[in-house]
């Protein structure tokens, strides 16, 4: 059950990819012309419409990472934003999505053929861009890696092929393996364990420049998936050994060791402090992927609060604002001119356990809904610019509904309605609201505990129902909302894309087996068979806008007709940049292509 | 003497075990483990990790190859590998064999990093942060305790005595952010956060180069951290030196007519330094161990962090690696205490 | 070294005349107490805290969980004086005598609520590790020999566990093994009781189970060195009792020692909890205790520095009291007494 599950997940994801590509371009604060030379061996390489001042010294990008040290630079076991953004600067893959417009560019594929097979399958035959030569810092500079011979080592196909077979090797114990076992044919197996045969698993190289790889489905989703930074190139040399490099097992992306060909390489990495990516003066540019304007980039691992008062002190050049701060900073001349507040892919929700008790009912569970002035929690405690959700799919992906196109559908504040659903409830039951104990869940942090505050005194004022407030740590909260005995009765979660479409959010989090509704009981405990139906149809549908309007009858359901959740807002970021920096802003869920950033003084 | 401390040895390595034991115990008894995220894993890359931690094996089993991997030393013709599961604290060639000795095991939350990694990186910074707030704390508190003493009852026993329960009661939440405003933002005297020395460290601990930068960086985290500490040294240097000064060998000393500062400087402090060296062994294993909240403030790598965020990840290595330092600098530092005090008092004598 | 035979020893012996003189002792104990004025000063502002706690429904002005949205961040006209800094964005009321919390919450009203916390984890960590303590140093210290040696290397490896760090293990078993059990179980009992404190009971267990160590064996060296005195010889050779004796005539000879060693551990119990708001693992919100407010305001300190300001005087009030009254209780009770060691 589980396995098809995630079978169709995963297949849905890279749907989602393709999906993503079709929505419209935001507007590009600036564009990037250029003219690639690249000759011979890929050494001289000059760009770029508008010649850049020879600035004095190099320029260097301060940026900060959140606290704590990075996970991994490894591709194969990277799983979070901070880990792919290094690794997206350092490595390219086969294909690439643009951070503005989410859609999938030719990376280090130049084209593919793709061939339809008899048996179901599809294969994907990828040429690949050649004289890209693996990178390292020697501790001084940028040099190219040798092979045992002396000469340069070049990205090829066999890089490629290494890379996805080490993702997918059960030893190497990736996360993200998944994304790749569901696809490729044979994957899985091997995956699992159930062969110790690599050469079972369909990726193929044919020669230096020539991938093959065959997918379990026939869909075009599948070149996207071929760009999952999971399926990078990987240097075999380095991880494994071979007669002139010393095995570096997991320990390769250590400062001084790691090998890259992106259009930055790894300079220097103190772990719990700073990471820092210096230029590689041999990448020769991509159309997607350009030489790097900025020569360095270091990225601290600081707290956000710490983080901005280094912005402040004129320390870094791009922070996050601490939600406390933002009084300040709208008031602040200098500080409010360089405030952008983006939008960010998620949705923060309540979900109900539509099987406990009182919140069984439909008319409790919309009560307590619409009975959230999501405005005034915006304005007053969060302060970001939100928006209040209405919905659970956050505009903006694809196939969402947007609120000028649907402004009556979903859920909205009103007090009055709320009560008299409360009303007719008690009533029926011959209960008083006394009566009802209920008991809203979430896990420990100071933010998700204002928010509950506050509504839990919009609860007691609109409602007159006293909810109880109670917290766990994380991980002891996210067994006990899958629990099917211990799930409480509202519980806090929010779901961030891993592709833009409303797929990723109405599929995969509340159907039955979906990530907020185990198939075997807990988070919300919901089966509507109506629902189902309608976003599997919407996965399938072509037509645009019939598509948002399935996604739109599935919201309704979900947030209104059965209300098992109660989405409060969708999220954004609010950010401070130096004004010298000339940046893109990413909608990847703050995944930035720092290559196309400039500094200029 | 030397009986005494190889008994003291023998006994480390029984707390050590008892410790190690309790611990292992209580955290796979609180739920959630290291690989439950906010977008559940497939059951089969759960496997995976869980095959690769050697998670699937039953808990006992566990325990013993925790215990084999840290206490029991291996002797082996192979080099080390320098790879995530055969990193050695100690490595020592002889001839031409290798004494490999205490494998921490490695981090679910940093792939490519192992316990004792975080031992070599981490540990010194907070050292290093411990060593300076200990000092700070040392010079600010036996002073105020002296005065406090010296003077009870007066106007300067109060103020000494109110500086440093400010120390206490000031928090370094409130204190970090404040000093970062003031110094670091406003005033520009002090980085606002980092640490100035990395790794790696001259004999695993100081800094290569201990030079001003090093202390721009550290003053402020030092001062902070070390406020706190200054007030208990105060209190406990006041209440022991007012005892000592009730002394008959004092008075004896004052009745001979000795001069007063003679009295107090050669009788009295070498005496009430007594509870003060005491208090200074389990102050040393917290400091030096590091301190969360001083360290995420002021955005210094050190080790901290990793005891609160090891709990919250359910990093189990992590976990065990942390507070097994911790006894065994604990009880370390209260064995050098016990020798201090025996320097201290003559009248302590250990068989 | 010659150890001066303890007061309390001779007045237990009847046939001195010194009978009366215990009372004195505790008369003049008193006297030295009152003529120590921080001392004094320090008990006074614990008692007016005592009764701000008992009484706090009826100070605060407004209940400590009152949010009006819109009266968010609102500051009085005077603080402006004090923090110029707030100008450029402050919004005014004087609704609010120290100001609004983020969700419009009244500060004073919520210290005051928040003495209850703090004075209570400041009576129950006492008690709780006074308790433990006492009991299992007294059966150490009195039985000695081979028990004690065990009782004793116990304690040494407990406490060669990172207090902070055993707390925390300790309340994340707790809360989960406590999360939601059935109905009429125990489990269920201790969960509610919890709830109702606002999350502070597995605190203060938290806080008790971490800090007996010391007082075990504080309570074991006065047990000691009680047991070979000429009065309780006296006692066993009438035949009374192990817990007679134990109960009747040690315990109360060693009960001044131990209580003023608590008065100086409790504000360590203060910063403790405040601590673990920190973390994220204080009271359960909306129940306000200094602790959380402290380390919520410190996030506004260069916004909204009277958020974080006022309670950390509240708690720094309460520190120098117990400090002063603890540093008095020790002067004038028991001048022999060492450290907490």
């Amino acid at each position: 059950m589980r396995t098809k599950l995630f079978l169709l997940i995963s297949v849905l994801v890279l749907a989602g990819l393709v999906l993503g590509a079709c929505q419209p371009a935001a507007p590009t604060p600036e564009k990037i012309i250029q003219t690639v030379v690249v000759e011979g061996t890929p050494r001289e390489v000059v760009v770029t419409a508008t010649p850049a001042p020879a600035a004095a010294g190099p320029k260097v990008l301060r940026l900060n990472m959140g606290p704590g040290d990075i996970p991994t630079i490894d591709p194969a076991l990277a799983t979070d934003t901070s880990s792919v953004q290094i690794i997206e600067e350092t490595s390219v893959g086969l294909t690439r999505q643009n951070e503005e417009t989410a859609e999938v560019l030719p990376g280090m594929a130049e084209s593919w053929d793709v061939v339809n097979n008899e048996d179901g399958t599809q294969t994907v035959t990828f040429k690949l861009v050649t004289g890209i030569p693996w990178v390292r810092w020697n501790g001084k500079e940028v040099e190219q890696v040798l092979d045992c011979e002396g000469n340069p080592r070049y990205v090829t196909a066999y890089d490629f092929e290494y890379g996805i077979l080490r993702t997918l090797n059960p030893k190497t114990a990736s996360d993200y393996a998944y994304v790749l076992a569901f696809a490729i044919k044979g994957a899985e197996d091997y995956n699992a364990g159930k062969t110790d045969d690599p050469t079972t698993v369909a990726v193929k190289a044919l020669d230096e420049k020539t991938l093959e790889i065959t997918f379990n489905e026939q869909a075009a989703y599948n070149v996207n998936i071929a760009g999952v930074w999971v399926a990078h190139a990987m240097p075999k040399w380095l991880i494994e050994g071979d007669d002139c490099t010393e095995a570096r097992g997991d320990k390769w992306t250590e400062t001084g060791f790691f090998q890259g060909y992106g259009p930055y390489t790894l300079k220097e990495w103190v772990h719990d402090s700073y990471i820092t990516l210096v230029k590689n003066p041999f990448w020769p540019g991509l159309p997607s992927v350009p030489v790097a304007k900025i020569d360095e980039i270091t990225w601290t691992m600081l707290d956000e609060v710490p983080a901005f008062a280094e912005y402040e002190a004129g320390n870094l050049d791009v922070a996050g604002v601490p939600l406390a701060d933002i009084d300040r900073v709208k008031a602040d001349p200098e500080l409010s001119k360089q405030l952008v507040i983006g939008p960010v892919m998620c949705t923060y929700y309540y979900g109900f356990n539509t099987k406990a008790k009182f919140v069984d009912d439909v008319r409790v569970r919309r009560a307590l809904s619409m009975a959230i002035d999501r405005q005034s929690l915006i304005d007053n405690v969060l302060k970001g610019g939100q928006e209040p959700a209405q919905w659970f799919s956050r505009p903006g992906l694809t196939g969402a509904p947007t609120p000028d196109k649907y402004p009556d559908l979903g859920v909205k504040f009103d007090p009055e309605k709320a009560k008299a659903e409360l009303q007719s409830y008690l009533d029926e039951k011959g209960l008083k609201v006394s009566d009802l104990d209920i008991t809203l869940m979430f896990n420990t942090s100071s933010g998700h505990q204002k928010i509950a505050e506050a509504i839990q005194q919009m609860w007691k004022e609109y409602l007159g129902l006293d909810v109880k407030l109670a917290n766990q740590e994380w991980k002891v909260y996210l067994k006990t909302i899958r629990d099917p005995q211990a799930t409480p009765q509202i519980f806090r979660l929010g779901w961030c894309q891993d592709y833009p479409d409303a797929n990723n959010f109405l599929r995969e989090v509340p159907t039955k087996g979906g990530s907020s509704n185990p198939a075997d009981g807990g988070g919300f405990n919901w089966e509507n068979p109506k629902f189902e139906e309608l976003v599997v149809q919407a996965a399938r549908e072509t037509d645009p806008q019939k598509r948002v309007d399935l996604y739109a009858q599935a919201e309704q359901i979900l947030v209104y007709e059965d209300a098992v959740m109660a989405p409060i807002y969708w999220y954004t970021r609010v950010t401070v940049t130096k004004p010298y920096v000339q940046r893109t802003f990413s909608v990847l869920g703050g995944l930035e292509h720092i290559e196309k950033w400039d500094i200029t003084r | 003497m030397g009986r005494y401390i190889a008994r003291r040895l023998i006994y480390l390595l029984v707390v050590l075990f008892v410790v190690s034991a309790i611990t292992f115990g209580l955290m796979h008894a609180v739920p959630g483990g290291p690989f439950d995220r906010e977008k559940a894993l497939p059951p089969e890359i759960i496997e995976n990790l869980n095959k690769r931690y050697h998670l699937d094996e039953p808990l006992l089993m566990q325990y013993g190859r925790y215990l084999y991997d840290v206490f029991i030393p291996r002797i082996s013709a192979t080099p080390p590998q320098g790879s995530v599961d055969d990193d050695f604290l100690i490595t020592v060639k002889l001839g031409n064999v290798w004494f490999k000795w205490m494998n921490f095991g490695p981090t679910y939350s940093s792939r490519s990093r192992t316990v004792n990694d975080i031992f070599r990186q981490q540990l010194p910074v907070s050292a290093q942060l411990g060593i300076m707030a200990l000092l700070v704390a040392i010079i600010i508190g036996m002073p105020l305790g002296i005065l406090a003493a010296l003077k009870q009852n007066t106007i300067f026993d109060y103020l000494g005595m109110s500086v440093a329960i400010f120390g206490v009661s000031v928090p370094v939440i409130i204190l970090g952010p404040l000093m970062i405003w003031i110094f670091g933002v406003t005033l520009k005297w002090f980085p606002p956060t980092g640490w100035g020395a990395k790794p790696p460290f001259v004999l695993g601990i100081f800094p290569r180069e201990l030079g001003p930068e090093f202390f721009r960086y550290a003053i402020m985290p030092s001062v902070a951290l070390g406020l706190g500490s200054s007030a208990i040294i105060a209190r406990l240097t006041r209440a022991s030196l007012l005892q000592t000064m009730r002394e008959d060998y004092i008075r004896t000393a004052r009745a001979k007519g000795l001069r007063e500062s003679l009295v107090i400087v050669r009788h009295a402090l070498k005496n009430s330094l007594i509870p003060v060296v005491t208090i200074l062994g389990p102050l040393f294993a917290a400091l030096v161990t590091g301190t969360f909240v001083t360290e995420v403030t002021f955005g210094i790598p050190g080790m901290g962090r990793y005891f609160v965020t090891s709990i919250t990840n359910r990093d189990y290595p992590v976990i065990m690696g942390t507070i097994l330092l911790y006894a065994l600098i604990l009880v370390i530092a209260n064995l050098v205490v016990d020798i201090v005090y025996a320097y201290l008092d003559p009248r302590i004598r250990y068989d | 070294m010659a150890q001066p035979v303890t007061l309390d020893a001779r007045a237990r012996d009847k046939d001195t005349l010194l009978t009366t003189k215990r009372e004195s002792l505790w008369q003049d104990a008193l006297r030295r107490l009152i003529r120590n004025r921080a001392a004094v000063i320090g008990g006074v502002i614990i008692l007016i805290l005592y009764l701000t706690a008992i009484f706090a429904d009826k100070i605060a002005p407004y209940p400590y969980e009152k949010q009006t949205l819109v009266d968010q961040n609102k500051v009085p006209a005077w603080m402006l004086k004090v923090f110029p800094t707030m100008q450029p964005y402050a919004k005014i009321s004087d609704k609010y005598l120290l100001g609004a919390d983020y969700v419009g919450r009244d500060l004073f009203s919520r210290i005051v609520y928040g003495t209850r916390v703090s004075l209570t984890v400041a009576l129950i960590g006492p008690l709780i590790s006074l308790f433990i303590g006492v009991i299992y140093g007294s059966i150490s210290g009195y039985f000695g020999g081979r028990l004690d040696n065990i009782m004793m290397r116990i304690v040494d490896v407990l406490y060669a566990f990172p207090g902070l760090l055993f707390i925390i293990l300790l309340m994340a078993f707790f809360r989960s093994t406590f999360a939601r059990p059935e109905p009429g179980t125990f489990t269920y009992t201790v969960s509610q009781l919890d709830a109702r404190l606002g999350g502070m009971l597995f605190i203060f267990i938290g806080i008790g189970l971490t800090a007996w160590e010391t007082m075990a064996r504080l309570t074991r060296g006065q047990v000691l060195s009680m047991r070979e005195k000429e009065f309780i010889e006296a006692a066993r050779t009438i035949g009374a009792t192990d817990l007679r004796i134990m109960f009747r005539h040690i315990l109360p000879n060693i009960v001044g020692p131990l209580v003023v060693a608590e008065t100086l551990a409790i504000p360590g119990y203060i910063t403790t909890e405040a601590f673990l708001s920190f973390i994220g693992l204080g009271v359960n919100p909306p129940t306000p205790s200094w602790g959380s407010m402290i380390s919520e305001g410190a996030q506004v300190i260069r916004t909204y520095p009277n958020q974080t300001i006022f309670p950390a005087l509240a708690l720094a009030i309460t520190m120098f009291a117990f400090n002063f009254l603890g540093d008095g209780l020790r002067d004038a009770l028991d001048p022999r007494l060492r450290g907490t060691q």
